[in-house]
């Protein structure tokens, strides 16, 4: 049986400016989607998130996919990613005074 | 002559591969290789009623644990005891953080159970240096209670084990334990949901005979895997013993968090391992393998 993994990497955190979710390790896996909800109203304009992969979960570059972060609260958007090596993290750079209370959540298969 | 009288006493364990490396009670309840997926391990998320918001902050850091291959930027995959993988337990990169992964079951007799574990812990590689201070502990904690007809004084009772890696840079290196509980604090209006941080970090005691200087390797990138077997009693609800490698350790100074018995909890099994940093860097903790096992 294949192996899946529903990984919460930011839970009720409030971004604002430059954020990120933790790394999240997952070699096992070959396909990921990461979903973003929003748990309270957003503020200010949202920008998009951009997916980012790692050699060794610590210097990050862009993947190439972007999420646009939720408007409104509990709206949900989400990407679909494959081939990512070892790495996964989700960043954003949010516009001066904007914020977004989210939930991150990466959903792995082997 | 040896070898004939050797394997007249040799336990059956010792010929299943899987088993061989451990020394478990007649009924194993789970052996967790995490080379097998994630053995029903999550992150130990905190209560909250209503409201995500009145999660405490303890708990609210808390993430999910990894399948890792122990990747590391200069030498690659170090992999597992036996295969690739191995549990992650990874803290935020802030000065006392921690983070928990948990395993919940409950138990159908009352009796002895036995935890044996390999693990290793490092620091996230983000300096070139030994770094052998900047983790402060990493443990483990089983949070019991007894069945529902245990009658008047039922507890549930907590027992927590961590070793003490570092302390504002002082690499202390020994073994604690927490029987002092701490403030029960009401969450919501609905009079059905607590939450209490037992693993903050004051009133953690010194076991006595605890010093234990463990191998760490002479690189952060090095690692080496480490043998914890603790044993408890489920009807007296008392530790029994608890070594680490070579060495056992006596165990009649201890004693667990003990809080009256909660309406919700009857015989409750959970089994958490934790990690803390006391830098500014990512702690890691990897289980390579849990054996959980009872005399029933």
């Amino acid at each position: 049986m294949r192996t899946s993994m529903s990984a919460i990497v930011a839970r009720n955190e409030t971004w604002s400016g430059d954020a990120a979710t933790e790394p999240y390790e997952a070699g096992w896996a070959q396909e990921a989607i990461i979903f973003v909800r929003s748990l309270k109203t957003p503020a200010g304009p949202q920008g998009r998130a951009r997916v980012e992969i790692s050699p060794d979960g610590m210097n990050w570059v862009w993947e190439g996919t972007e999420i646009p972060l939720p408007d409104r609260k509990d709206a949900v958007t989400f990407a679909r990613v494959s081939h990512f090596g070892t790495w996964l993290r989700l960043a954003a750079t949010l516009p001066e005074s904007s914020t977004n209370t989210v939930l991150v959540t990466i959903h792995l298969k082997s | 002559m040896l070898g004939n009288h050797r394997a007249a006493q040799v336990p059956a364990t010792w010929a299943d591969p899987a088993l061989s490396r451990f020394d478990p009670l007649p009924r194993i309840i789970c052996l967790d290789d995490f080379d097998r997926g994630f053995c029903g391990w999550t992150q130990l998320v905190g209560n909250y009623e209503n409201s995500i918001d009145s999660m405490l902050p303890g708990y609210a850091q808390h993430t999910s644990p990894m399948l890792s291959s122990l990747a590391h930027w200069d030498a690659g995959s170090h992999n597992s005891v036996d295969g690739n993988y191995a549990l992650k337990i990874a803290t935020r990169p802030r000065r006392g953080a921690q983070n928990v992964a948990i395993k919940r079951l409950t138990f159908r007799e009352a009796g002895p159970i036995r935890m044996e574990a390999y693990v290793t812990f490092k620091p996230e590689a983000t300096e070139l240096k030994l770094s052998e201070s900047d983790i402060r502990s990493f443990g483990f904690l089983f949070d019991l209670q007894v069945g529902d007809r245990h009658g008047a004084g039922g507890e549930r009772v907590m027992p927590h084990m961590r070793f003490l890696n570092a302390r504002d840079g002082e690499h202390v290196q020994r073994w604690q334990f927490k029987r002092r509980s701490v403030p029960i604090i009401p969450l919501g209006t609905e009079n059905k949901t607590i939450s209490h941080y037992h693993l903050a970090p004051e009133d953690w005691e010194d076991l006595s005979g605890g010093e234990q200087h463990l191998c760490y390797n002479e690189i952060p990138t090095k690692v080496n895997w480490h043998y914890i077997r603790f044993d408890f009693d489920l009807a007296s609800m008392t530790c029994t013993g608890f070594r680490c490698n070579d060495r056992d350790f006596d165990m009649s100074g201890f004693d667990s968090l003990r809080l009256p018995a909660m309406k919700n909890l009857w015989c409750m099994l959970n089994l958490a391992f934790f990690a803390e940093t006391d830098v500014d860097k990512r702690a890691f903790l990897y289980l390579d393998s849990v054996c959980l096992s009872g005399d029933f």
